[in-house]
């Protein structure tokens, strides 16, 4: 490699990181209101402090599967979105951002056939309510795993229809003349049961704590109005939150702007420390580390495939050096992560998803250190891209940082034992990726070279021993963590027996090698049905429902893994095919 | 002969062959059981698959069940052998010394699982605020319990299992005059006013007359609970005291009185009493801010235990149980708006060998990971020097 290829090649890597870091800076104003500012806000939901900004995103989420979405020829971004949700709620109705794409609910609610019919609006939806509720409810008592398509279909849009009315009703009641308006006629004798409605609907908290009560004590808007009217005073709070309501309402963007700059003076005296926290989240929201991540990774594996046919000295580097930023920013995301929410990288389904791809990447550079043949470069980027898709199916949920139920608030063994299992599941699945390469380049590349065969082989033996350690210790650790909190050491729990599947595999494999039953082409086979077993143990259990893990429990993706299932018995057999597909081929030449 | 037939079976036992089919059926059985999870409950696919040493099947052209699979037991105890074969075939040479203690944890990983079957008794507690309890309950089992509360100070308890219910006869209560004759038994059942026009109950005193009772398959869910009944004639002293209906389903206790000793006849969950008594002085069921989702659930509790002259209060936690005169004592569930604790109870005299395997296993991948290294490092030097 020339002095400038090396150049040029980590040149793209840092071009990489360049990208990335523009997308954490601050948008510009929307017509001259500081909506960046507004998301900013620090509020209290699902028991943690964290930004408004968060809020817009999670819930635009769930209600539109984008943080986004184009209206009247712009790209309206969250914060806009929830400021016209809960200040204008005349003109974030009439967005159409429900998407719906069960036939027979569209049928219920009688649309007609639009351009993109899929996608609803508030307005839409508004004369069918009482029939979207209807339905949910007969279908909401049945199991999950027991309902039709139908009623799965239903309930989804009701609980979207739902938090999008919350959101609605959450600051202001929408339809009414806003918070002001509430604030003058505190003592109407209408006004209790508007303070009623404002507590019940609250979506989020947005009044801090006041000096001298509980630090946790963050209340609604509803719960200080109904205070203010029993004559305890006005929170400081509610004033800049009516004058933000009536300048953005105005389309005053000046007073807005001020009104916000006092919002943020009264939370910094009241709860010191929110606003900061809340900034650093905001921050991480914008720069959504492994949607660019994923993208990065994917551009690595597209110039690695290129390398194969054309200028390798170059683009191999290349793509090791994209591999590399990729997984700098996934490392960031990881860690920002980890400090924003206080836990140790894997709490969820969806951070275990982001901490495998980023265990197998890890694995993958030092692999790819270690023999510098693209092969490390090729599957680390695949597996890092993959599971990132993956985290990025799973985050569609909601709050992706949720609090911790009882039994698992636990940092000590969500630091070892979940964190070793789930390396123990990034090993299994590098194994299975570089025997899945390892099967194609057989298939495809005509020249015998036994030489990187044995290479590939080796990385594979080398991470499935790596794996087996990685399963076999955290399963154990997951057993006395049980005997700790439920009793028993092992109670053939689903997830239990899921890990254990893991490691009794990885040992069939290592001890079918030691004893020479197999050799590099079965090795290679079984390190692919890990990919299975793990997936299985992965996603399989929490499908079964039952058991004390069984915390969430997923339906479409019962699909996405039987699918993924197949596909990997279709590459054993790839793997397994006839040897003549590839060692006779310098025959039928001669 | 011998000499061949014995190093034939010695063979057998050390090969690498056993191993891999041991491990595949291990795996298959713990496939099967999680699905049959779904079924059977928890409980009820352990039994069947795991702690049993075949698996059974009924099929329905023969009237017994055949076993179709090896059970959890016949494979971990093959394995276990396999491994002992395998551990004392491993060379005694220090290079192996991280295989040899990889091998010894297992085999004790799997002896306290052995133990954890055979021995491990699964009970729970329930208090209110306030009270004072001095016995463990069963989760599933039932007994009869005939109480003598003649004595305003204490009871005289005496009961009866299940077990001994199901086989009937003449049950003799010893301290007492009395001797139950179990009548009809009933595993699981379902208690219902009696129609008018219906057949007599079987009972003919207190309150069971007026009582049909149907019997029910038992299910062995891990939710669900046997409505066990039992009709029986408490006969003392050569008189019958007629037949009583003691359930399940029925919540105060009958009486009767024999020379002046009162006696409570009643169904309930077997009761395993204790040298030592719990007070439930505060339940905690802390939430976070402004949501429903559990934070944490703690029990303190005033241990007393006249024995030992012991009195103490003791924080139970979740994560954080109490291990006291080899029972240990697990923050598990809440009700009756959170004045009520129920703690699992759970007596395993092998809990503390797989923390002994962890710690071998550990040690030896590790010892294992050195030697390898200072091997292959070693190696590359003389590469190196050659």
């Amino acid at each position: 490699m020339t002095f400038v290829q090396k150049y040029l090649s980590w040149a793209a890597g840092a071009l990489a990181l360049l990208i990335a870091l523009i997308f954490a800076l601050p948008g510009g104003k929307v017509r001259g209101f500081d909506v960046a500012g507004f998301g900013n806000i620090p509020i209290l939901e699902g028991g943690r402090v964290k930004p408004l900004d968060s809020v817009a995103r999670n819930s635009l989420l769930v209600i539109h599967s984008r943080q986004g979405f184009r209206y009247e020829g712009r790209t309206i971004g969250p914060d806009e979105w929830i400021l016209d949700v809960m200040f204008r709620p005349q003109v974030a109705d009439q967005q159409p951002i429900f998407v719906i794409d069960d036939p027979d609910v569209i049928g219920l609610i009688g649309a007609q056939q639009k351009q993109n019919r899929n996608y609803f609006s508030f307005a839409d939806l508004s004369s069918h309510l009482e029939e979207i509720q209807k339905q949910a409810q007969t279908a909401q008592p049945i199991a999950p795993q027991k309902r039709t398509r139908f009623q799965s279909a239903i309930v989804n849009l009701f609980d979207r229809v739902y938090l999008y009315y919350k959101l609605r009703n959450t600051l202001q009641l929408a339809g009414s003349p806003g918070l002001g308006w509430e604030l003058q006629s505190i003592s109407d004798p209408e006004a209790s049961a508007r303070h009623q409605d404002l507590m019940q609907l609250s979506q989020f908290r947005i009044l801090p704590p006041l000096p001298g009560g509980s630090p946790d004590a963050w209340k609604n808007v509803g719960e200080s109005l109904r205070a203010m009217a029993a004559g305890q005073g006005v929170h400081p709070a509610l004033v800049p939150l009516a004058r933000l309501n009536a300048a953005y309402v105005a389309n005053d963007a000046a007073s807005f702007n001020q009104a916000l700059a006092d919002m943020n003076g009264v939370v910094s005296t009241l709860k010191p420390g929110a606003l900061s926290h809340a900034t650093n989240e905001v921050v991480f929201n914008r720069a959504q580390p492994f949607f660019v991540g994923l993208s990065i990774y994917f551009v690595a594996f597209i110039v690695l495939c290129i390398s194969w046919i054309w200028k390798p000295e170059l683009l191999r580097p290349t793509a090791y050096s994209l591999l590399f930023a990729g997984a700098i920013v996934h490392t960031l995301g990881l860690a920002a992560r980890i400090i924003l929410q206080g836990r140790p990288p894997v709490t969820n389904l969806y951070s275990s998803a982001i901490f495998v791809g980023w265990g197998a990447v890890i694995l993958g550079l030092i692999v790819e250190r270690m023999y510098r043949k693209g092969f490390g470069t090729a599957v680390a980027a695949v597996a890092g891209f993959a599971s990132l898709i993956v985290a990025q199916n799973l985050g569609t949920e909601g709050d992706t940082m949720e609090m911790m139920r009882a039994v698992l608030d636990s940092n000590f063994w969500l630091a070892t034992h979940v964190v070793t299992i789930t390396i123990g599941y990034s090993g299994t699945f590098l194994a299975g990726a570089i025997a899945i390469a390892y099967a194609i380049r057989k298939h495809i590349v005509s020249k015998v070279d036994v030489e990187t065969d044995k290479a590939l082989v080796d990385m594979a033996y080398g991470i499935i021993c790596f794996a087996l350690f990685f399963s076999f210790v955290g399963t154990v650790l997951g057993g006395i963590w049980a005997d700790q909190s439920w009793g028993r050491f092992w109670g053939w729990d689903p997830k239990e027996n899921g890990a254990l599947l893991i490691v009794l595999w990885n040992a069939i494999i290592l001890h079918a090698r030691w004893a020479g039953y197999v050799r590099e082409r079965g090795t290679m086979v079984m390190a692919i049905f890990g990919n299975i077993i793990t997936a299985c143990s992965w996603f399989g259990v929490n499908m079964l429902g039952v058991g004390l893990h069984s915390y969430g429990f997923m339906d479409q993706a019962f699909y996405a893994l039987m699918g993924f299932g197949l596909s990997q018995l279709v590459f054993m057999a790839i793997c397994y095919a006839p040897p003549r597909f590839w060692e006779q081929k310098p025959h039928h030449k001669a | 002969m011998i000499k061949t037939l014995a190093s034939r079976i010695w063979k057998f036992f050390k090969s690498f062959q056993l191993t891999i089919v041991l491990l595949a059926c291990l795996m298959a059985l713990v496939v099967l059981c999680t699905l049959a999870q779904v079924e059977m409950g928890t409980q009820g696919a352990v039994n069947a698959y795991m702690r049993s040493f075949f698996v059974w099947r009924q099929f329905s052209f023969l009237s017994f069940p055949l076993p179709v699979f090896p059970g959890g037991g016949l494979v971990g105890l093959l394995l276990t052998l396999n491994l002992i074969a395998k551990t004392l075939d491993i060379q005694r040479s220090w290079a192996k010394a991280g295989m040899w203690l990889v091998h010894a944890g297992l085999v004790i990983l799997f002896a306290g699982e052995f133990v954890a079957g055979m021995m491990q008794v699964d009970t729970n507690m329930s208090i209110e605020v306030g009270q004072t309890v001095n016995y463990v309950q069963s989760y599933k089992n039932m007994e009869l319990a005939v109480i003598d509360t003649t004595d305003p100070a204490w009871d005289e308890v005496y009961s009866v299992p299940d077990t001994l219910l199901a086989k009937g006869g003449s049950i003799a209560i010893p301290g007492t005059p009395i001797t139950l004759n179990v009548k009809r038994y009933y595993p699981n059942s379902e208690l219902s006013n009696l129609p008018p026009g219906a057949p007599p109950s079987l009972a003919t005193a207190g309150i069971g007359p007026g009582i049909s009772v149907v019997e029910r398959p038992t299910v062995t869910n891990d939710n669900e609970l046997n409505t066990g009944s039992v009709f029986v004639e408490p006969v003392a002293g050569g008189r019958s005291y007629g037949i009583w209906l003691a359930s399940m389903a029925l919540g105060a206790p009958q009486s009767f009185t024999h020379e002046g000793h009162t006696y409570l006849l009643t169904m309930r969950l077997r009761r395993q009493y204790l040298p030592y008594a719990f007070t439930l002085k505060q339940f905690r069921h802390d939430v976070y801010p402004g949501t429903e989702i559990p934070k944490n659930f703690s029990s303190l509790v005033q241990v007393v235990n006249p024995s030992q002259k012991e009195s103490r209060e003791v924080l139970i936690y979740m994560n954080q149980p109490l291990r006291y005169e080899g029972k240990t004592f697990y923050q598990a569930s809440f009700g009756k708006n959170d004045t009520l604790s129920i703690l699992s109870v759970v007596e395993n005299p092998g809990w503390l060998l797989p923390y002994v395997s962890c710690v071998l296993v550990s040690l030896g991948l590790l010892v294992h990971f050195a030697i390898v290294l200072r091997r292959s490092l070693k190696r590359r030097q003389d590469k190196k020097e050659g």
